[in-house]
């Protein structure tokens, strides 16, 4: 049963970096083990059984299969939140709604989530994120299903609201494909399973108008139709939630709760990793930033398809296609941007990260204002597809720095970053898109302004080790990564040996430097240091 | 150079084309040579989907012979009043006929006679709930609007009717919705409370 313990503990090993490590360093009986289990994963894995490599085509326990459920439950949660909105000029005639209805509903599908994504981190850290998503998804499906007795306008906004707070299932895909993919390349699987997600949003703006016309042809009336149609999204979660339940798994070697109870797992203090998070300012810079990359985007969900629609005349399937395409412009923007991220890193390091990061998100915002500004079909068709690859680069960016924002706190940190972007997306949608202050071309206009003038504060981001934008990092040794990642931890807490997470996370994380600075790893890990004698 | 030529030619016709197009006929040009009535009474409230009302027009005597010597088809609309387009841009009105957003509904469309025209219409499932006025537009053989009637005043403030939407809500949607709900409900307790019995089994071994 040792045995078991100690391989299963390293398997947990970086996920929260809190767990209990013992006396001697479990790596190099690990790794004897490891050639034994290696065998039984179908991908490459390292010591903590975390797959090296993505195969997309694959669905293999656990790694893959985990993968593909993340990535689908969260596009399923963004069809069924933006699927209104391409319906939108035929539910504006069922249920009398004016432009601040419209404005208001579309303001509070995406900040039904703002407070769900914090309680998802908690979640996911207590029961696991498979039961997070499967739970979201489930009881996301009656809400969706309810749509059939919306009757007036403040039915409706309530409805919105309720989808919304389905969103939540970004922080549970994000945080599933962590447990299961090394950290080389998070960046590009995270920017891979949210973008396919996020696709979702555009994949709805054709989905919705083509169902809508089908179960025209039936006989059903147009107030009629519209209803049915939301029956296909709430199957969608039914058959996805009941998937994740039954095909899912936690963690690379089985589910939460029999680790939990075997003892392998143990659980950080919720106050401990929620101080950690608020109290570091760069979570607040993000919160800030991505409202303005992925709140753009939110915003731009339920804006498009009836900007098209009324601004150029076109029938409803059509402006449907173009606003779908805007969202389709994920399935390979998002995963860019990630990937741009890491290629940065390799010569420049952080700094390189967070370049790319500001160059991208400004590009979005410029492309915004022309957007706003074109009056021809053409020109607006090509500003919003440049907008669309700025703004979802920029999220798949942001995400190439924020696992190393904090070691311990990465979950609530996530949580308040995608928080963040909702806060985002409602408050450009109140400002710009809710009133008759702002035609929509010139709430485009000014939006685009927005997103640049805030996407300034990415200079502010600095670490010590490695530097920002304009500052290089500290050339003093005392500020190296190790210093960074243990000072979330108390000295109580660090005598306990439980910070030995993130010193191996430090450690591994020295490619920030950049390709100038790479220290030798020949140097003696010191967690390999006993602790207790 | 032919090819250049040719290219041009293509492109400045098109472009004329949407000079065309750019440019509709202004509604304020337009003479209001009809006498339009419609049946519902000022405030009247009606159905859709049951609701009838009954249309006539004829052309007013007042002008000189020979106005309508190229009046080719009438087509009547149903028009939002201002109270139904106020914070909704999708009603916009517009001087420029083509960017005006004012007659959305056709109600018909039947070869000009000077009199004797009237049509009984059933109102639509897909009429929105609001306040509206009739109007009729005339278009000559090349389709451009020559000439309008309306049951209203100039200030779209006399002779307004209301229309009620059908809910758009069934029986059946509402039922087959609470069972779908209920099931999925059912599935999340079903497979928490299995799943923890399986985990106390397996940690008991």
């Amino acid at each position: 049963m040792a045995n078991a313990e100690g391989s299963i503990g390293s398997s947990v090993h970086g996920l929260t970096g809190k767990e209990q490590t013992f006396a001697f360093s479990v790596s190099s009986s690990s790794n004897n083990n490891n050639n034994e289990r290696a065998t039984k994963f179908s991908l490459p894995v390292d010591s903590e059984h975390k797959a090296k490599t993505l195969k997309i085509f694959s669905f293999a326990q656990p790694h893959m299969r985990s993968f593909h459920l993340a990535w689908i439950s969260f596009f399923t949660c963004l069809i069924s939140t933006f699927a209104a909105a391409p319906l939108v000029p035929i539910i504006r005639d069922n249920l009398d709604l004016t432009r601040s209805d419209i404005g208001n509903a579309g303001v509070a599908s995406v900040s039904g989530s703002i407070f769900s994504r914090l309680v998802m981190g908690v979640v996911c850290d207590l029961i696991g994120p498979r039961y997070g998503c499967a739970f979201v998804n489930l009881l996301t499906a009656p809400v969706v299903f309810s749509v059939a007795f919306v009757s007036t306008p403040q039915g409706y906004i309530a409805v919105r609201f309720m989808i919304g707070v389905s969103l939540a299932t970004f922080v549970s895909c994000q945080y599933w494909t962590s447990t299961m993919f090394n950290g080389q390349i998070i960046g590009l699987v995270n920017g891979v399973a949210a973008g396919w997600g996020d696709m979702g949003g555009g994949v709805t703006q054709l989905l919705m108008p083509f169902l809508f016309h089908i179960i025209q042809l039936t006989g059903a009336t147009p107030f009629t139709a519209w209803r049915i149609a939301f029956f296909i999204p709430g199957w969608l979660h039914i058959i996805v939630g009941v998937m994740v339940l039954v095909l899912g798994q936690d963690l690379p070697d089985g589910n939460l709760s029999a680790l939990q109870k075997r003892g392998d797992v143990h659980k950080d203090k919720f106050s401990k990793v929620f101080w950690f998070a608020v109290t570091n300012y760069r979570t607040w810079v993000f919160f800030l930033v991505y409202g303005f990359s992925m709140g753009v985007q939110l915003c731009m969900n339920n804006v498009i398809a009836e900007y098209f629609y009324d601004k150029f005349n076109l029938k409803l399937h059509t402006a449907g296609v173009i606003a779908g395409a805007y969202g389709m412009v994920n399935f390979v923007a998002r995963p860019f941007g990630g990937y741009a991220s890491d290629l940065a890193a390799r010569k420049f390091g952080m700094r390189g990260r967070l370049w790319i990061l500001w160059i991208v998100q400004t590009l979005g915002g410029v492309f915004c204002v022309w957007l706003g500004r074109a009056d021809t079909l053409p020109i607006a068709i090509l500003a919003m597809i440049l907008f669309s690859v700025g703004a979802q680069a920029a999220c798949g960016a942001t995400y190439g720095v924020i696992p190393f924002v904090s070691r311990r706190s990465l979950g609530l940190i996530s949580g308040l970053t995608g928080a963040g972007g909702n806060f985002g997306g409602g408050l450009t949608q109140l400002i710009f898109f809710s009133s008759t202050t702002f035609s929509t071309s010139m709430g485009l206009t000014w939006m685009g302004f927005m997103a640049v003038a805030c996407s300034v504060p990415i200079a502010l981001i600095h670490f010590p080790q490695w530097g920002s934008m304009f500052l290089p990092g500290s050339k003093d040794e005392k500020y190296n990564e190790e210093q960074y990642y243990c000072s979330e931890w108390t000295d109580d807490e660090k005598e306990k040996g439980l910070h030995h997470g993130s010193i191996k996370f430090a450690e591994n994380s020295r490619s920030e430097r950049g390709r100038k600075h790479i220290i030798s790893s020949a140097a003696t890990p010191p967690y390999s240091t006993p602790v207790h004698v | 150079m032919a090819t250049f030529s040719g290219i041009f030619v293509a492109s400045a016709i098109v472009f004329s084309c949407f000079g065309v197009t750019a440019y509709g006929v202004l509604f304020s040009s337009l003479q209001q040579t009809l006498l339009l009535n419609s049946s519902p009474s000022q405030g009247q409230v009606l159905q859709g989907g049951e609701g009838q009302m009954s249309i006539t027009w004829s052309l007013n005597k007042s002008y000189p012979t020979g106005t309508d010597s190229n009046y080719k088809t009438v087509e009547v609309k149903l028009c939002y009043a201002p109270v139904s387009q106020v914070d909704r841009g999708w009603r916009k009105s517009n001087n420029n006929l083509k960017k005006d957003k004012t007659c959305q509904i056709n109600v018909v469309t039947m070869p000009y006679k000077p009199s004797n025209n009237n049509f009984t219409w059933t109102i639509d499932k897909e009429v929105p709930t609001a306040t509206y006025f009739i109007r009729a537009y005339v278009y000559d053989s090349a389709g451009e609007v020559v000439a309008y009637g309306q049951t209203t005043d100039g200030h779209k403030k006399t002779n307004l009717f209301k229309i009620t939407a059908i809910t758009g809500r069934h029986v059946t949607i509402d039922v087959c919705a609470a069972c779908f709900s209920v099931f999925s409900v059912i599935s999340l307790v079903g497979f928490y409370l299995v799943e923890k019995k399986k985990t106390k089994i397996s940690v008991r071994k």
